[in-house]
């Protein structure tokens, strides 16, 4: 039979943004539905948007309520410019850009890309972040309304509309493209540690840059704030600044050239929102490498765990070891300890402010502002770090880790296995950071300070992370894009992580205190007394917790079953 | 293996509602049922992924719940949906799994050797396995659960996303083994595999066992397919809706 195709009998109405609008709140309805944690993690996120919020509002307000002129536009330019920089740069650093509407979804509907585009962004706007920057920047348009009259406010809510569409588009358009160029896996991993390198780095740049900001005349930044307003960063904010001090031609043409970046952003994100459409399910296989080497038990054995029994233990140690360089997540985790672990002690110890000084002249041992109280502190801070990088270490290996419930592994030896093979990093690594430390101190002597409170710290805290990574256990979703995070998942996430470091570090507090108050000897003392603290802690720990990971293996291993 | 009473509810939705069901050892046991009749739930229960609501799960007389060592030493599984330790090779994956279970690393060689040599997955070398396709991680899957030489193997889905040829050599895997004393359970809603392989078929529909036993006692003189529909209900064919379609 032949069958004729004819046209859908009422022609095809048009769609417009708000039914992507819509679909995304439906979508979010429908994710609450009978998941009361969910909701209660969402109004979390609200509450923190909201204060956030607030707190923004009273700094982009703080020139208008002060009527203080002189600073408007700098607050404006450097404010409005972090923010669309944050937009930028924060999804791709923390691999969390909302994908409630896939795009991908959308590749077999009849729709112009033009459509597209725009309700995807439509919808983008409503959401929490948006709305809670949208709340902040109203603090210019008060400024603004105070130093210039209506006329500036109405100008300057103009810009911040554009604006806060400027930061959806930027996060959207920066995202869509390094998605599609992720396409393979290989890249894709290589890119989530360049990523997790930046990230770590971001903090001590921070520190850096305020130390720097304190040495500096504020009143020339001026000039500096008047040339980041005259580009996409700060144009969009400084208008109604302008307008109010007298510079209205101005107004136009910052806003023209705002348009002009977000039709440049959203051309950009059209094209690579294209081939994320139709190539997002490739994964594109990577070429057989060279024949195995060796027998299959020798094959699992890297070198670093080449001492290791061949036995279930000695295996588990060398499965985790090569994991934590082979799955990208992890390597993330171990470098961001390894960057962020090795520096903010460094700028601690020499003290934020003097370090831009001192680097000049050479690492000069700033021997007043560090003792060793302060130096256990920081080093429980490091230790801490490392060990909170388990709390959802079962969450790595997803449902993977079936194999071990089937294969009935003593919970004990699990988690000992595991502490062994994350030890083989991390303990290197914090014998790095202890002798760098030392060194950059000028301090030889607390060395042994230093090493002890790190590994009665890190000790401590693999056994409290035992218990939260056995009884706190998460899924991380199972996908393609670097970028995806469950939601509510990055809210989850900071909760268990603070929950871990808080109990580590009141694990750490004997450390410190004998630091504060045995003087001397416990420079003698400390390395003794903390390795032997943390080899005990660490086997304590798992001797507890993998009593409790016996009883609730099938319901762990549905915790970090990511549903689907 | 023997079940009863299993049952296990997700949120309040029952998911499987009471399974009762007997597998005589030796025998090629087919699961069928439709999509989300609670196969994969099933299967999971007896082998000790998924805690049970209700009931008793026994493989070989031990009960796979209060004596989970003892029961899990004679099982070998596949689940379905479930990943690998996909960052190793096929190799690697092989001697994690075997040494998991407390086998000599020697036998362990040996025996990976034969079953990547076997089912033409030697080739890949040090391809690691989330980058194999589907049809080759069915078979690594499959590899592992047969390592350590169980007694029962209980394998979800074995065959779906695998092509023709593997499909075949996976077959004839799985007929030795059912041959030299072993048995198989095997979920599938493929009729014309279960219909070649199995000694016995049990049908699974809205979380309950609607039929049981050998083959010939369930389908009679009828196609499987035939008693399949009848047993699960449910529409075959069109009628006067979708007119549009051949207009």
């Amino acid at each position: 039979m032949a069958v004729e195709l004819t046209a859908p009998a009422a022609p095809a109405r048009r769609v417009s943004a708000r039914h992507f609008v819509r679909l995304k709140l439906r979508v979010m309805g429908n994710n609450f539905r009978g998941q009361g944690w969910r909701i209660a993690l969402f109004v979390v996120g609200v509450v923190v948007g909201l204060w956030l919020a607030a707190t923004g509002f009273f700094l982009f307000a703080a020139p208008g309520l002060a009527d203080e002129g002189r600073y408007a536009s700098m607050v404006a330019a450097f404010g409005g410019g972090l923010m669309v920089l944050g937009w930028l740069l924060l999804p791709l650093v923390f691999f969390g850009v909302d994908e409630t509407l896939d795009p991908a979804r959308f590749a077999l509907l009849p729709l112009p890309r033009r459509t597209l585009v725009t309700g995807l962004l439509a919808a983008a706007a409503v959401s929490v972040p948006a709305v809670a920057v949208l709340l902040a920047l109203c603090g210019l348009v008060l400024t603004a309304a105070v130093l210039g009259g209506w006329v500036a406010a109405v100008v300057e809510v103009v810009g911040i509309l554009a604006g806060l569409l400027l930061c959806v588009a930027a996060a959207r358009a920066v995202t869509s493209a390094f998605a599609s160029m992720l396409r393979s896996r290989r890249v894709r991993d290589l890119a989530a540690v360049l990523l997790a390198v930046a990230a770590a780095l971001l903090g001590p740049l921070q520190l850096i840059g305020i130390s720097a900001l304190q040495e500096t005349d504020w009143s020339r930044l001026t000039g500096v704030a008047e040339v980041v307003g005259w580009t996409p960063l700060g144009a969009p904010w400084t208008v109604g600044i302008d307008v109010a001090e007298g510079r209205a031609w101005a107004a136009p043409v910052k806003l023209l050239i705002t348009a002009l970046t977000l039709v440049v952003l959203l051309v950009w994100w059209s094209r690579s929102l294209e081939s994320a459409m139709t190539g997002a399910a490739s994964t594109g296989r990577a070429p057989a490498k060279a024949g195995p080497t060796g027998g299959a038990v020798a094959q699992l054995f890297p070198r670093a765990a080449g001492w290791a029994a061949r036995d279930r233990f000695g295996a588990m140690v060398a499965r985790d070891a090569r994991y934590w360089w082979r799955d990208a997540r992890r390597r993330a985790n171990l470098i961001t300890v390894a960057v962020v672990g090795l520096f903010v002690p460094v700028l601690v110890n020499l003290g934020g402010a003097g370090f831009a000084m001192d680097a000049e002249q050479g690492f000069a041992p700033a021997g007043s502002a560090s003792s060793p109280l302060l130096v256990s502190l920081s080093m429980v801070f490091v230790g801490v770090l490392a060990a909170v990088t388990l709390a959802n270490q079962f969450g790595f290996d997803g449902s993977a880790y079936a194999a071990h419930v089937v294969a009935a592994v003593p919970g004990q030896q699990e988690l000992r296995a595991r502490m062994t093979a994350f030890s083989i990093y991390v303990v290197p690594m914090l014998a790095v950071v202890a002798v760098v430390i030392a060194v950059v101190l000028g301090r030889p002597a607390w060395l042994g300070v230093i090493a002890g409170s790190l590994i009665a710290t890190y000790g401590a805290g693999l056994a409290v992370n035992s218990f939260v990574s056995v009884l706190g256990a998460y899924a991380l979703p199972e996908t393609s894009n670097p970028f995806a995070l469950n939601t509510g998942a990055g809210v989850a996430k900071s909760f268990l992580t603070l929950l871990a470091m808080l109990g580590t570090g009141a694990a750490a507090v004997p450390m410190v205190v004998a630091a504060a108050l045995l003087g001397d000897i416990w420079l003698w003392l400390a390395l003794p007394v903390g390795v032997a603290y943390g080899v005990g802690a660490a086997l304590l720990g798992a001797y507890l917790a993998g009593d409790v990971l016996d009883r609730r293996q099938p319901e762990l291993l549905a915790a970090v079953t990511p549903r689907r | 293996m023997s079940l009863r009473g299993l049952a296990k509810a997700f949120d309040g939705k029952v998911a499987v509602a009471g399974v009762d069901l007997d597998v005589p050892a030796g025998s090629f046991y087919g699961l069928l049922g439709p999509n989300g009749a609670g196969k994969t739930t099933t299967l999971s229960m007896a082998v000790g992924l998924l805690r049970p609501d209700a009931g008793v799960a026994r493989v070989l007389g031990h009960d796979v719940w209060r004596d989970p060592v003892q029961a899990k030493r004679l099982l070998g599984v596949m689940p379905d949906g479930v990943r690998l330790f996909d960052r190793l090779n096929g190799a690697e994956l092989l001697a994690y799994n075997g040494l998991l279970r407390g086998m000599d690393p020697a036998v362990v060689d040996q025996r990976a050797a034969e079953l990547l040599d076997v089912l033409a997955l030697g080739d890949a070398g040090r391809t690691l396995v989330v980058d194999y396709s589907a049809g080759m991680k069915k078979k690594i899957g499959l590899a592992c659960a047969l390592l350590h030489g169980p007694r029962l193997l209980v394998l979800d889905e074995p065959f779906e996303a695998v092509d023709p040829v593997s499909a075949a050599l996976i077959r004839d895997i799985l007929q030795r083994y059912v041959g030299s004393g072993g048995t198989v359970v095997f979920s599938s809603h493929v009729m014309e595999v279960v219909e070649r392989l199995c000694s016995h078929v049990a049908i699974l529909a809205e979380g309950a066992i609607k039929r049981a036993g050998t083959i010939e006692e369930v389908r009679g003189k009828r196609s499987l397919e035939e008693v399949f529909v009848e047993v699960v209900g449910g529409r075959t064919a069109t009628g006067e809706e979708l007119a549009w379609l051949s207009n």
